[in-house]
């Protein structure tokens, strides 16, 4: 432990701690009943006699057991599912991990169309169940802003809603949308989020209508390609020009891998360079706006058999100061701090990845209270 | 070094060059709604890519009479990739499109062989065709477009393989297709770069689904070779798949071995486009990531072009290893051992190659 000063049992802060250890994708989740609360009279009569009317990607492919949880996060209170219960999150990954910060994405609003009245409302209120329920129960917890970001001028107005409240590090979207990530339709909230002074988080899942290959039959494919999905995803930023249109943009791909960065940089280098006349936007090489601009959370982190292949596949994306640790507590490839980076991994590198790299993106205190 | 390229394009320039091998219904159809080859599904467009030839003699010209001609040529031919979903005209489109590549170049040269091409929407009218043709031993391989409504291991097209395998053919999965709807996994695209790269993340989806619904378990010795779509990408795939197999393996218990141990087995991957870093170093380090050696099968892909190619790659592998990417992988695959070892005697005798030797 690097704590400057002793604690006592007191639950008064009585000391500092340098922060070494931050988790930039935990999920916190809602139940409907428990955003019900939040809702007005109207949205909620809807939700209640209507419900939300696209089905869930775990209808689609269900995952084998406990829903894709850890067995041992369905916590056993009434009322209460994995991720709901903040009192059950502190204990099986904030103590017990001693993470310093957890960046919670809760993506309770991020798989459905809904109507733009409700889906304001209905994003609203996930952000102010997070401030009531998490960010103001443990000061480790901090929040991502979720947004109705089919509707962006009400996703640009929910983040100047929450912009104020510096617990709130990032913007919420998901990494499969109705348009692909990089149209203009979506730039206002870039630009909303980089006037905040947030990286917008693109979190693996969302609408899933769109294949190129058609649908999976399995979650087993389904789930390795959302590592796929994000490559397409980043190939659309990057080729329709948002990274110029937003220049101090920086976003955080999460929960889709990140060993295939190298290839698809490769890729399109190779291939802007034979069609650079269709892309008068752009003043650089692919490569260079993903140095710029973009992160990767390292959950699930690829397991090569020669770990020495996942240090080459990092170096040569350049990824060492842009990857953030993340443990993707409650579900079943929850990584652990202590096991999920390989040995082969240098100490400077693991310093970065589970902690240096996240402070400086989210501009997080290097010491907290303790 | 001979060579086998294993991606050379052919394409009729319009559909009278097809119109004798189609009925006087289809030739009315096509006639009077002005259907026309626009090659939208495959997307070179004129600006950045010559034609394919559409003669033998443009074919001769440009691949066959060269200073290094390849020893053998397998042809492509992607014009039936389109977005038609009459399943009627698909199927009489790729039926004349086999005849005439039969025709116009495989009648012609003993160096030439060529992918049966099927139907795209229409497993039962791909069966038939290649029941009709494939017995020709210069075909040596039905063609795919990457691109698919449903991911090609599904169970639906399990009867295509059946017949391929019948037919001593293996599968080709080519970039591009089945344009009409969402491109790629994350939707339309609005450049051509998407849509050039997007073949990258659609092949790897589709290697997911071929080892996923258990394809090789039922056809143990099917290749399917991956074609146009780049293969740098998939080192980092395959260890993700294995790590998630190893969590969610119930789903799928047909799988009696890790992903990764199907694919390096069953797949194949043409070299261009290569896509490689620049840096030597990290070509180095690609190699020891996957069995390049053992995986890739040499393609020049013309008349497309896609940058420098293959050269920093094939300058770090043995003279053994050159050999197998450039001639005997492809020779395993296709079965064309005896062709060169007729080439060898040929060197020596002079006799030219017999046609239809597979």
């Amino acid at each position: 432990m690097s704590s400057r000063v002793e604690t006592s049992s007191s639950p008064v802060a009585v000391g500092v701690r340098t922060v070494e250890l931050v988790d930039c994708d935990v999920h916190a989740q809602a139940t409907e009943a428990m955003l019900a609360g939040y809702l007005g009279a109207s949205a909620r009569r809807m939700l209640e006699r209507y419900g939300r009317r696209t089905p869930r990607v775990t209808e689609w492919y269900p995952r084998a057991r406990h829903s894709g949880m850890r067995v041992d996060a369905w916590p056993g209170k009434p009322g209460h599912i994995w991720g709901s219960d903040p009192e059950l999150t502190r204990e099986q990954l904030l103590d017990e991990f001693d993470v310093d910060y957890a960046v919670l994405e809760v993506l309770s609003g991020q798989d459905c169309y809904d109507h733009p009245d409700f889906a304001a409302e209905w994003n609203s209120a996930v952000n102010q169940w997070q401030v009531d329920q998490w960010l103001s129960f443990d000061p480790r917890f901090r929040g991502t802003i979720a947004v109705a970001h089919e509707y962006p001028a009400l996703a640009v107005a929910e983040i100047e809603r929450r912009a104020g409240d510096d617990r709130f590090v990032a913007v919420l979207l998901p990494a499969s949308a109705a348009e692909q990530l990089g149209s203009p339709k979506y730039w206002p909230i870039y630009e909303a989020a980089t006037a905040a002074g947030r990286p917008v988080a693109f979190h693996t899942g969302g609408y899933v209508d769109h294949r190129g290959a058609g649908y999976p039959s399995f979650y087993l494919d389904y789930h390795v390609g959302n590592g796929i999905v994000m490559q397409s995803q980043l190939a659309s930023m990057v080729a329709g020009g948002m990274f110029d249109a937003v220049p101090g943009l920086r976003v955080v791909l999460t929960e889709c891998g990140v060993a295939w960065a190298a290839a698809l940089r490769w890729s399109l280098d190779a291939a802007f360079e034979l069609v650079r006349d269709a892309h008068p936007r752009l003043q650089r090489k692919p490569s260079e706006y993903i140095d710029e601009h973009v992160w990767f959370t390292t959950q699930p982190i690829e397991e090569p058999d020669d770990p020495q292949h996942l240090v080459y596949a990092i170096s040569q994306a350049r990824l060492g100061h842009r990857l953030l640790f993340a443990t993707d507590y409650p579900h079943w490839d929850f990584d652990s701090p202590k096991q999920a980076l390989p040995r082969s991994f240098e100490p400077s590198m693991r310093q970065a990845i589970l902690c240096d790299n996240a402070l400086s993106l989210y501009g997080l205190p290097g010491e907290r209270a303790v | 070094m001979d060579t086998i390229d294993c991606d050379v394009h052919c394409a009729p320039s319009s559909f009278d060059e097809l119109f004798p091998y189609l009925s006087d219904y289809w030739r009315q159809y096509i006639a009077e709604a002005g259907i026309r080859l626009t090659g939208v599904a495959h997307a070179y467009p004129g600006g950045v890519s010559p034609p394919a030839p559409s003669s033998y003699s443009e074919l001769a010209s440009h691949v066959l009479e060269g200073r290094t001609p390849p020893g053998l040529v397998v042809l492509n031919c992607v014009t039936g990739f389109e977005t038609h979903r009459n399943p009627y005209f698909t199927a009489a489109v790729a039926s004349a499109i086999n005849d005439w590549v039969r025709s116009e170049f495989l009648e012609r040269d003993s160096r030439l062989r060529a992918s049966v091409v099927v139907s795209s929407v229409s497993p039962d009218d791909a069966v038939s065709e290649i029941e009709r043709v494939g017995e020709d031993p210069r075909f040596v391989q039905v063609l795919l477009p990457v691109r698919s409504d449903l991911p090609w291991g599904h169970k639906n097209n399990h009867s295509m393989f059946a017949a391929a395998r019948s037919a001593g053919l293996q599968i080709g999965l080519h970039a591009w297709g089945r344009a009409g709807k969402a491109p790629t996994p994350s939707g339309f695209t609005t450049t051509y770069l998407e849509d050039y790269v997007g073949n990258q993340p659609i092949a790897q989806a589709q290697v997911l689904s071929f080892v996923s619904e258990g394809v090789f378990e039922r056809f143990d010795d099917m290749r399917v070779v991956v074609t146009e779509c780049g293969f740098a990408w998939l080192a980092p795939l395959l260890w993700r798949f294995d790590k998630d197999w190893k969590g969610v393996w119930r789903e799928v218990p047909w799988l009696k071995r890790r992903p990764s141990e199907y694919v390096t087995e069953h797949f194949r991957f043409t070299t261009a486009p290569a896509h490689l870093p620049i840096d030597a170093a990290a070509v180095g380090q690609l190699l020891e990531m996957m069995d390049a050696p053992g995986m890739l099968a040499y393609a020049s892909d013309y008349p497309h072009d896609h940058g420098d190619g293959l050269a920093p790659l094939l300058e770090q592998l043995s003279e053994d290893e050159r050999e197998r990417v450039l001639w005997g992988n492809a020779a395993a695959l296709y079965g064309l051992e005896d062709a060169h070892a007729r080439r060898r005697g040929r060197a020596e005798s002079g006799p030219p190659p017999v046609a239809g030797s597979r």
